[in-house]
């Protein structure tokens, strides 16, 4: 084991003994928390975040960021509305709303990387384009009332776990493979670390890039499926502000914004502590307005962490 | 390393107790819930005081949680979820979509958690087709607001007016019921004309903005009506902006106060008056009647009235 890989796995350690502390304090503090049906609760309710938050991770490993996602969730939740609404079959609806999620993606990638803009300025512009988009198409208003096996993709269980806890596991399954155990993985980590070096070492870093872009919007189109689920409604105005959610939880599970280095491990941890501190604080009767402060604390707290651990590396 | 992580935790403790000087467990009073759409407008504090003070008198412990943003029905659905989880005796919600927080309220229902709804309606249908009874409807007839207002435009204007409509966000119940009052109450005067209506989905900097180029677009309106105050605030900005401060007729909805000191010194025209304090007070008084298992009508309307100078003065 590097010292780098062990530094990594001991900043997980502290993400993870984070939320086993945080959890305590509130089983403590509360009755309600450590409850078998609150804890599904909070599963379930994390779950959007946590599979938007995949791909996040992907991006922030490999060096960018991707400010659009929120809108994709409502760009592709609208179009699987309207297809649901327009008689399509089920999986057709889908493909169209992750066909959607994955062509935003490649948009955002192509042009990040083909144009050689930043992240930042290619998504926070795409984030506004799909967002219009959204509201263009549905006239701002919502897509709502579904049948029953569209809706059973939030509201089923198998043996008493949600679907979208299910669907969660799933897709960190198979994209912790895909991060680390193939070649694409690899260039996801190697673009973040020295990109330039990628590219020397005959990779095709703007077709890599462009991937990983298409694996943010497709995660995201799979977030907006369940969210639209579970409201039993499609809104333009859904999703936003969850690309800051998805970024906190990469940051608070360890992925450093100087991209290179994270896990998606951490992530779910990251996701897990915001689900659990957004619940308990509802739980404890928290004004709203101070959750928010208690979230930005734990944000910044994660990220100092991650600062000074860096600095002793050096 | 460990030295850090135990910094970390222990700030983590810290932040998480010191919120936590709210939380007596202890009570026997019956625990209600009161999910509002937000606490950054003045309307949801009002109604919060009403509720407060009504929930203080009858011996009801009152936890008040709100979403961040209005607009928020994911986060509101999980407020609910999570406050069901510690064992509430009823719910009283201000819906952030009327269709949307259907999924919300089978969750109460399969927790047989009473439910009445405040100032803005569940959607008939979707609760109908999702099997959700709701005890009662606590607000005031958003409709028969914009008709109030609309009539007062008819009357002020001699029937004669260049309207432009800031509405809310689209789709909205409450909104959509207040614009359809007014161009019901204006579409027998056939001097008034509807030239521009457009979202500026509640907010004052939008109904700035929004405001501002609709007068780009149609320098001869006349006369403004805006779905609630913040935004016909927003407009007023515009119009001063513009130059062109008591040259155009703003009327508002909620009277809220900042729209009152604009009434009394002359920018804004008049608002229609809601009274959300007595909403809180009126559904929390359902609560409990609903605990006791009483049968409630399946509305409680609030009253309605038209703010003008003269009314302020009057006061």
């Amino acid at each position: 084991m590097t010292r780098s890989s062990r530094l990594t796995h001991a900043r997980q350690f502290g993400t993870v003994l984070g939320l086993v502390v945080l959890s305590s304090v509130l089983w403590a503090l509360t009755p309600h928390f450590l409850t078998v049906p609150n804890l599904l609760n909070v599963a379930q309710q994390t779950s959007i975040n946590a599979i938007v938050a995949v791909g996040m991770t992907f991006v922030i490993i490999s060096g960018g960021i991707d400010l659009s996602v929120g809108s994709i969730v409502a760009l592709s939740g609208v179009a699987l509305g309207a297809a649901l609404q327009g008689g399509q079959a089920l999986p057709v609806a889908l493909a169209i709303a992750l066909g959607i999620g994955v062509t935003c993606g490649l948009v955002n990638g192509a042009i990040i990387s083909w144009g050689g803009l930043p992240p930042f300025i290619v998504t926070l512009g795409m984030m506004s384009i799909v967002r219009g988009a959204a509201l263009v198409f549905t006239e701002g208003r919502p897509v709502s009332s579904f049948d029953p096996l569209f809706r059973s993709l939030a509201a089923g269980q198998l043996g008493g776990v949600p679907a979208p806890v299910i669907a969660t596991m799933a897709v960190y399954l198979v994209a912790h493979v895909v991060l680390t155990r193939t070649t694409f993985g690899r260039y996801v980590y190697a673009i973040g670390g020295n990109e330039e070096a990628t590219r020397l070492a005959g990779v095709s870093v703007r077709f890599h890039k462009t991937m990983i872009y298409a694996v943010s919007g497709l995660v995201s189109a799979m977030a907006a499926v369940i969210l639209t689920a579970r409201l039993n409604s499609a809104q333009p105005i859904a999703g936003t502000m969850y690309e800051l959610d998805a970024i906190a939880a990469t940051v608070i599970g360890g992925t450093s914004l100087m991209g290179g280095e994270g896990s998606l491990a951490g992530t779910l941890v990251g996701a897990l502590i915001m689900g659990v501190l957004r619940n308990g604080l509802n739980l404890l009767g928290v004004s709203s307005f101070l959750q928010q402060i208690v979230i930005g604390a734990v944000i910044i707290g994660a990220v100092l962490i991650d600062t000074v651990l860096k600095r002793h590396r050096n | 390393m460990r030295k850090l992580t135990v910094v970390f935790v222990a700030a983590l403790a810290a932040s998480v107790l010191s919120c936590n000087r709210a939380a007596p467990e202890t009570t026997d009073k019956p625990k209600v819930a009161l999910v509002l759409k937000t606490l950054n407008h003045p309307f949801f504090v009002d109604m919060r005081r009403g509720a407060q003070e009504a929930a203080d008198r009858l011996g009801v412990q009152l936890e008040v949680q709100a979403a961040e943003r209005e607009i928020d029905v994911e986060k509101q659905m999980q407020i609910v979820e999570n406050m069901i989880q510690t064992g509430i005796k009823a719910l009283v919600i201000t819906p952030s979509g009327s269709r949307e927080i259907v999924s919300a309220l089978v969750k109460a229902r399969d927790a047989n958690v009473p439910i009445i709804i405040v100032d803005t309606r569940v959607d008939e249908k979707a609760a109908a087709e999702a099997g959700v009874h709701t005890e009662t409807f606590v607000g005031s007839d958003n409709y028969e607001g914009g008709k109030l207002a609309g009539a007062h435009v008819v009357n002020v204007t001699g029937g004669k007016a260049r309207v432009g409509i800031l509405e809310g966000i689209p789709g909205h119940e409450t909104g959509d019921s207040r614009l359809r009052g007014f161009r019901d109450a204006v579409k027998d005067a056939p001097g008034i004309t509807v030239v521009e209506s457009q979202p500026a989905n509640w907010e004052r900097d939008q109904g700035f903005n929004v405001f501002q180029n609709m007068l780009q677009a149609q320098p001869d309106i006349d006369t403004v009506f805006a779905a609630s105050d913040l935004m016909a605030l927003g407009a007023i900005e515009a119009i001063a902006a513009a130059g062109k401060t008591g040259r155009i007729k703003v009327v508002g909805f909620d009277a809220l106060d900042d729209a009152k000191k604009a009434i009394a010194a002359g920018t804004m025209d008049a608002s229609v008056a809601q009274f959300p304090s007595e909403m809180g007070k009126a559904a929390i008084e359902s609560v409990v009647k609903a605990i006791r298992g009483e049968k409630l009508p399946a509305s409680i309307m609030v009253k309605l009235e038209m703010v003008t100078k003269e009314s302020l003065v009057r006061r």
